[in-house]
């Protein structure tokens, strides 16, 4: 079968500084493929690419066998894109914005009041359709951001951050709804610097950090990477700097990476036991308040991949 | 084709929606359009009352002929009085202190120096506190200029053939080479005095027909920030349909606009713009060359009060420079050229023709080819811009 989505040595430059290095991936049909990476590795830039607002200075895009570049409208057609902002006109209502796009999508108007109702239900806004999308609250509009991508029953959704500036409450509902599109056998391709959500949402995962895609598999895949190494999480009062340069020092600790003001995160092989040569080490550096030792998970994978954490 | 109505019919939607587009496009051309015409000009008035100053160094028939030719023309009747002055000097001081408009100089032995075929020079003294009689007194010069031309390459002809020279004179008018004397019939002052209610009126149309464009290109620099334009542009339309949708809108509002201002001075002053089938291929052209312009402007502005900022500033330094808001003849000799450069001046030109000399479709052909012009070539650059991502 076709894969729904392959690109190959995606490179885009502003200046002299390349955004987009050499990514490249595929989707499989049905399949949920997530991008994680924190804020400004490039994730945004390369969907543009994907979706035709943007044209690579490199490489090639292919959506279900159609390049992009050579025939945009066909390839358009396939895709449902959720913008990263609220694209919506928000002096409209909900029903209005979503009867303007499904016409420019070309759905007839007796289809595309039928959908309208469809999308509504499924994004869990039916009351609220004819409400303008100024009186909506931050989840409301997300979940309207995405039903106008899904009118017109695309084979690939592309989700740039979907639940960015988002209530717990909608987050999950968000989640629910994606997972049962993909359960249905829609194509997925989900961009996230939230761990959790890319984990829970997607059976393969492309880790992306300055502009490039540095691993890519399954979860179990890219956690096997890291061979026995547990992330733990360690919070103290103190110098958490200098505390750092000293747990770092320690044998079997691969990362230590400062992610708040009183808290470090380590890689360590076999984490358990070194515990006491971890408490030992802070030393006078700082008061060990709370230790957490986490099998091994994307986070992890992340910080052993790129020597950074997602969320700075 | 469809996708491009739905987009347009969207943009129009906003535009009514949100009420300037009324504004913009009826109220405030056709009420300034009005003012200014009830300000300074009017059908029913005289169109222009001139006092014009004379300075007889001459001595001779000539200047004594010109102003009695003068007073005699049906247009000047009752709108020009002549003022003696007995040198330039005085005349200078009296055109300074706005007792005369403008003031005629003819340098001694004027009237001999055509007579022999030698030629001749009139000049003129203007005062930029009455425009008007500044163009009379010089449409007359280019009259007596034609004549002075005529005459002396009459005389020189006669010479060459052989007639004495104390006869050529004689010989001259007899022959009716002198012709009529001076005629200043039709239109002392084409191209220059056209009705100010049309002048105002066209040049409110014109200048806010940039404003009533840009109103679209603020729209698509909102729709770019808010992302929808992101939406439009990844749906399975070609990229160019969000920009052009819109554009025609503005270009529809802007022409809408236009021909309501024509017809509201129409209506209220009674004036003529000219032959509508010059009128209104001249609008046409204009309010292409606008949204090319207001378009090409906006798609170097990175937010909607950016873009605004910009089409305000092009509107009125065009409006400026084409004599949109001061007439073209009020400003110094270097701008005028300028004029020429903006859509704004080339139209104006255009119904002065059309206006003025109650001209054909055929004497607009030119202005009307340059206005397209400059919209092809604003356009092509803005939709150059466009395909390198601008708007995007
Ligand atoms: N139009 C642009 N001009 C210059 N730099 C840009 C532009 N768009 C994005 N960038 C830069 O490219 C990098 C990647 O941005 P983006 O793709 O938005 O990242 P992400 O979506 O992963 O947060 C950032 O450093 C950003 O500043
Ligand atoms: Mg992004």
């Amino acid at each position: 079968m076709t894969p729904a989505l392959v690109c190959e040595r995606l490179v885009k430059r502003y200046g002299d500084k390349t955004v987009v290095d050499r990514v490249g991936f595929h989707i499989d049909e049905g399949e949920a493929y997530g991008l994680l990476g924190p804020n400004g590795a490039g994730k945004t830039t390369t969907i543009s690419m994907l979706v035709g607002l943007l044209r690579p200075d490199e490489g090639s895009v292919r959506v279900g066998g159609i390049d992009v570049d050579e025939d945009p409208v066909a390839a358009k057609r396939l895709i449902g894109y959720v913008p990263q902002e609220i694209a919506l006109y928000p002096e409209l209502t909900a029903r209005e914005n979503l009867r303007y796009f499904g016409r420019l999508y070309g759905l007839p108007r007796r289809e595309l009041t039928s959908r309208i109702g469809e999308v509504l239900d499924l994004v869990g806004l039916t009351g609220r359709g004819d409400d303008k999308v100024d009186t909506y609250s931050g989840g409301m509009k997300r979940r309207t951001n995405i039903a106008v991508a899904l009118l017109h029953r695309p084979r690939l959704l592309i989700l740039d951050e979907p639940t960015v500036g988002v209530d717990p409450q909608s987050r999950v509902a968000i989640l629910d709804r994606v997972e049962a599109l993909v359960g249905e056998g829609m194509s997925l391709l989900y961009t996230s610097h939230y761990m959790e959500e890319v984990e829970r949402v997607c059976t393969r995962v492309g880790i992306i950090d300055q502009g490039r895609v540095v691993a890519d598999g399954t979860k179990r895949e890219l956690v096997a990477e890291l061979g026995g190494t547990d992330r733990v999480e360690l919070t103290l009062d103190g110098d958490v700097t200098a505390a750092s340069e000293k747990l770092r020092a320690v044998e079997g600790v691969s990362e230590a990476v400062v992610t708040g003001s009183s808290s470090i995160r380590l890689l360590v092989a076999g984490g358990r036991h070194l515990l006491p040569a971890l408490l030992a080490a802070v030393g006078d550096a700082g008061a060990v308040t709370g230790v957490e030792v986490v099998e091994p998970d994307l986070e992890a994978a992340f910080l052993h991949l790129t020597g950074s954490t997602l969320r700075d | 084709m469809r996708a491009l109505l739905v987009v347009a019919g969207h943009e129009l939607r906003s535009r009514l929606r949100d009420g300037t587009a009324p504004l913009i496009a009826l109220v405030a051309p056709i009420l300034l359009a009005t003012l200014f015409g009830l300000a300074l000009g009017g059908d029913d008035d005289p169109p222009l009352k001139a006092t014009i100053g004379v300075v007889d160094l001459d001595g001779g028939e000539f200047p004594a002929s010109v102003q009695r030719e003068a007073l005699n023309t049906d247009e000047l009747k009752g709108v020009l009085t002549f003022r003696q002055y007995p040198d330039e000097a005085a005349a200078r001081s009296a055109v300074d202190g706005g007792e005369t408009g403008a003031a005629l100089v003819f340098p001694a032995g004027f009237s001999e120096g055509v007579g022999a075929g030698r030629g001749g020079k009139v000049s003129v003294l203007e005062s930029p506190q009455s425009p008007l009689a500044g163009v009379v007194a010089r449409s007359m010069v280019d009259r007596i200029s034609a004549l002075v031309e005529a005459r002396t390459l009459a005389v020189r002809a006669s010479l060459e053939a052989g007639v004495p020279a104390d006869r050529v004179q004689l010989f001259v008018e007899e022959n009716g080479a002198a012709g009529p004397a001076l005629s200043l019939v039709g239109d002392p002052v084409a191209g220059g005095r056209v009705d100010l209610a049309v002048h105002y009126g066209a040049g409110m149309a014109v200048m806010f027909a940039f404003f009533v464009v840009g109103t679209t290109a603020r729209s698509l620099l909102v729709e770019r920030q808010n992302s929808t334009l992101d939406r439009m542009r990844a749906a399975p339309v070609p990229l160019w349909t969000a920009l052009v949708g819109k554009s025609a809108v503005g270009f529809g509002l802007a022409l809408f606009s236009m021909c309501a201002t024509w017809l509201s001075s129409v209506l209220v002053f009674g004036a003529s713009w000219g032959d509508p089938l010059g009128v209104f291929p001249l609008l046409l052209a204009h309010v292409f060359a606008a949204t090319a312009i207001v378009m090409l402007v906006a798609s170097r502005a990175k937010t909607d009060a950016q873009a605004d900022g910009y089409t305000l500033g092009v509107a009125f330094v065009f409006a400026f420079l084409g004599g949109s808001i001061v007439p073209v003849y009020n400003l110094p000799e270097w701008l005028r050229g300028i004029s020429l450069i903006t859509p704004n001046g080339w139209v104006s030109a255009g119904l002065s023709e059309l206006a003025g000399t109650g001209a054909g479709p055929s004497a607009v052909l030119v202005p009307i080819a340059v206005v397209t012009g400059i919209g092809v070539v604003a356009g092509t650059v803005a939709l150059l811009g466009f395909r390198k991502g601008r708007f995007a």
